[in-house]
């Protein structure tokens, strides 16, 4: 009896472990090996070239621009989504009338499909007929033109995944003791100080959980850019995702395609460990304290 | 425990069983029809009048076929399903394929060439739009069925034209420059032209120019290895044009593809560069505020002879290696394009009707009385040779991708054309070479 409830152990592991395998490590495996070829217009690996995709990669001018375009993309992003979630959360952090009304308003984003936001903000942001120019009195070309391009649809973005970091910040905020708020009162401290020395510290772990998770999902938007500017005006909008997407779907590099995977599934990679390493070195004094 | 985790196996064996007689035993039902699967790629109005074709096709045939229509999303995004089937097991029978997958298509050995149906069912190629067919024809064959066909023409305000006191529609950029000032002065437009940046365009400014793309018969006789653009001067005459009208601050960068019939729409700019396709739309949208008129697309250059080669898609039949599926397929094609269904294609959609005769129907004469704009474009086609067909690359897509890249960057940035007319060719000769390297 007890063997068989080892063994059988693996088999509850074994649904999950299918799926993982078929979806993620075996497509995985594939790219890694498309990454090592040069491609037919099929998808089939033709030429072995070793690294020399690498190589060619990561000497290119086009490629060198999106990891720029996406490094300032993802900042921006990151940064304005935060601070909206935030912001927002901290507005809905006590009961009011009508607070149903705005936290759903403030969630909202999150259920809005990235596709058809940008097929609205085409609209709001068309330089001729768009409300955006209307209600500002400008006349900028937001979409064609490359300075604005990357910021459109950076804060497009940024709005976009506002509402799940509003929802992280509002279940963060109930975690924190009431009583905490209560007794800095009593000792005359003001709302800026209860911010700064109750509410964001105790928020930390989540802050972090959040920062991690939108890092990710901003280099990995690209209904947004597919929609609103397909990479352009010339190459100020073309992230890597998109960049990669380009190039297995239309110009039939899936090898070249498989390439930049690889790089970006690095990046983000290093970017999560350091993130991780620096969290902990945070901690450890704490720890040690106790 | 055992017996829990056994009767979880055999409960999930008795769904997945389940499943797959299901999905098997109404196609062993009725063995006598022959089913064929059309994929095309064609959303909105256009989708509707499809399904509208495709309803009376199965409700009128006696050969008992039936078609189901499944859309696919875009050209791209068809192609790109393609990929995963293969010879003898594809997805479809029928497959609406754009223009710039002419290549590809014949390339990759799936098709039955439409010639070879057309040879044994003794259809009558004269009917079909000489213009037309000769774009899809390939060393004398015709490979796939010309279905929705459009050319780029010139969209114009007449009321701002008239009020700018201007008779005739511009046949060349040097002539929208020079009636530009009393445009915006005298006629109240925002700005004269909004030109979309479409890789479309250029390709017709070279054939304007009556010059190639490519080597080797543009493509035409053999696989293209190169681009001659750059060589025989019609690319640099394209940027230099464009370059100047937008420095001048006649034709600012709107975006790309059909972003510019929002300004015309709007009533902002006097002039718009758009396909036949989008006249319905255009009409539509501005719902008489002011009078639209088409005319020929303008040259690049003060010679103004050249014709125009035709965009849009066509339609390929794959092969099943199916005799009973191959038989309906022609049958359905048949019906496609005769003269009743292509007139009411036309009247619906804008795209042209692909046979002669199909001038001859009612529904066709009724749509030219009312919207007159259209015959320009009939007009212009008949006016371009068969010797204008415009050329075949594999690569395609992605040399459009470029030449709309880099005339963005060029007036953006302000970069020099002959600079940027290098950096186009550089970059395209490069994947042409890379693609027929890897595809023999």
């Amino acid at each position: 009896m007890r063997t068989w409830k080892r063994v059988s152990a693996y088999f509850f592991v074994l649904p999950c472990l299918a799926l993982f395998g078929v979806f993620l490590f075996y497509p995985f495996a594939k790219t890694i090996y498309l990454s090592l070829y040069k491609t037919n217009n099929l998808g089939q690996a033709q030429i072995y070239v070793g690294l020399d995709n690498y190589r060619e990669v990561l000497q290119s001018a086009s490629f060198h621009n999106s990891l720029k375009v996406t490094l300032i993309f993802v900042f921006i992003v990151v940064l304005v989504s935060m601070l909206m979630g935030l912001f927002n959360a901290l507005l809905c952090q006590k009961s009011f009338p009508g607070i149903r009304f705005f936290s759903t308003a403030y969630a909202l984003p999150m259920s809005i499909a990235s596709a058809s936001a940008a097929m609205i903000f085409r609209l709001m942001l068309d330089p001729t007929i768009g409300i955006v120019n209307k209600l500002l009195g400008l006349n900028i070309s937001w979409i064609q033109n490359p300075h604005y391009a990357l910021l459109s649809v950076a804060l497009l973005t940024a709005w976009l995944n506002s509402g799940i970091n509003f929802l992280y910040f509002s279940a963060g905020l109930t975690t924190i003791d009431e009583t905490l708020y209560e007794r800095a009162s009593v000792d005359g401290a003001n709302e800026w100080q209860k911010l700064f020395r109750i509410t964001l510290p105790s928020l930390r772990p989540i802050l972090f959980y959040t920062l991690v998770v939108n890092i990710i999902l901003a280099f990995q938007s690209f209904g947004q850019v597919k929609i609103l500017t397909s990479g352009g005006p010339g190459e100020s909008t073309n992230l890597i995702v998109f960049s990669i997407y380009r190039n297995a779907f239309f110009n039939f590099r899936f090898g070249t395609a498989a390439t930049e995977s690889v790089i970006l599934f690095f990046i983000i990679f290093i970017l999560t460990l350091l993130m991780f390493r620096s969290e902990n070195k945070n901690n450890s004094p704490k720890k040690e304290s106790k | 425990m055992k017996n829990k985790f056994l009767s979880l196996l055999s409960a999930v064996l008795v769904i997945v069983l389940g499943l797959t007689l299901c999905s098997v035993a109404p196609v062993a039902a009725e063995e006598a029809k022959t089913e064929i699967v059309f994929w095309h790629s064609m959303g909105g109005v256009n989708g509707e009048a499809i399904d509208a074709l495709v309803k009376k096709y199965n409700e009128e045939n006696d050969k008992n076929i039936h078609v189901t229509t499944e859309f696919q999303g875009s050209y791209d995004d068809a192609i790109n399903k393609l990929k995963s089937a293969s010879i003898g097991n594809m997805a479809a029978d029928l497959v609406q394929v754009y223009d710039i997958g002419t290549r590809f298509m014949i390339d990759s050995g799936w098709v039955i060439p439409m010639q070879d149906l057309i040879d044994r069912y003794e259809y009558d190629v004269s009917q079909i739009e000489p213009n037309i067919a000769a774009y899809y024809t390939v060393d004398k064959k015709l490979y796939s069925m010309p279905f929705n066909s459009s050319t780029p023409i010139l969209y114009y305000n007449k009321d701002i034209l008239d009020k700018a006191g201007i008779k005739e529609a511009p046949k060349s950029f040097a002539e929208i420059a020079s009636t530009a000032k009393d445009l915006c002065e005298k006629g109240g437009a925002g700005e004269p032209i909004s030109l979309s940046i479409y890789g479309w365009f250029f390709e017709q400014f070279l054939c304007k120019q009556g010059l190639d793309y490519v080597d080797n018969g543009n493509g035409r006789e053999g696989k293209a290895s190169k681009v001659v653009f750059d060589e025989n001067g019609g690319a640099l005459n394209i940027l230099k044009a464009w370059k100047d009208l937008h420095d001048q601050g006649y034709a600012p960068v709107v975006g790309r593809v059909d972003a510019g019939i929002a300004d015309f729409v709007a009533g902002k700019s006097a002039f718009t560069i758009a396909s036949t396709a989008s006249l319905k739309e255009i009409l539509e949208n501005v719902d008489k505020r002011f009078e639209v008129g088409t005319a020929y697309l303008p040259s690049v250059t003060d010679k103004t002879d050249g014709g125009v080669s035709i965009g849009g898609a066509s339609l390929w039949a794959l092969n099943n290696e199916d005799e009973a599926k191959e038989k309906a397929v022609w049958d359905f094609i048949s019906f496609l394009i005769s003269p009743a269904s292509q007139a009411y294609w036309n009247a619906q959609t804008g795209y042209f009707p692909i046979t002669v005769k199909a001038h001859e129907e009612d529904v066709f004469k009724e749509n030219i009385k009312e919207f007159p704009q259209f015959m320009t474009a009939i007009d212009q086609l008949h006016d371009s040779s068969p010797e204008s067909q415009g050329a075949l690359i594999s690569v395609f897509p992605e040399a459009r991708q470029i030449i709309e890249g880099e005339i963005e960057n060029m007036l953006n940035n302000n970069i020099d054309p002959e600079k940027v007319l290098n950096t186009m060719a550089e970059k395209i000769n490069k994947a042409i070479e890379e693609y027929n390297l890897l595809n023999k």
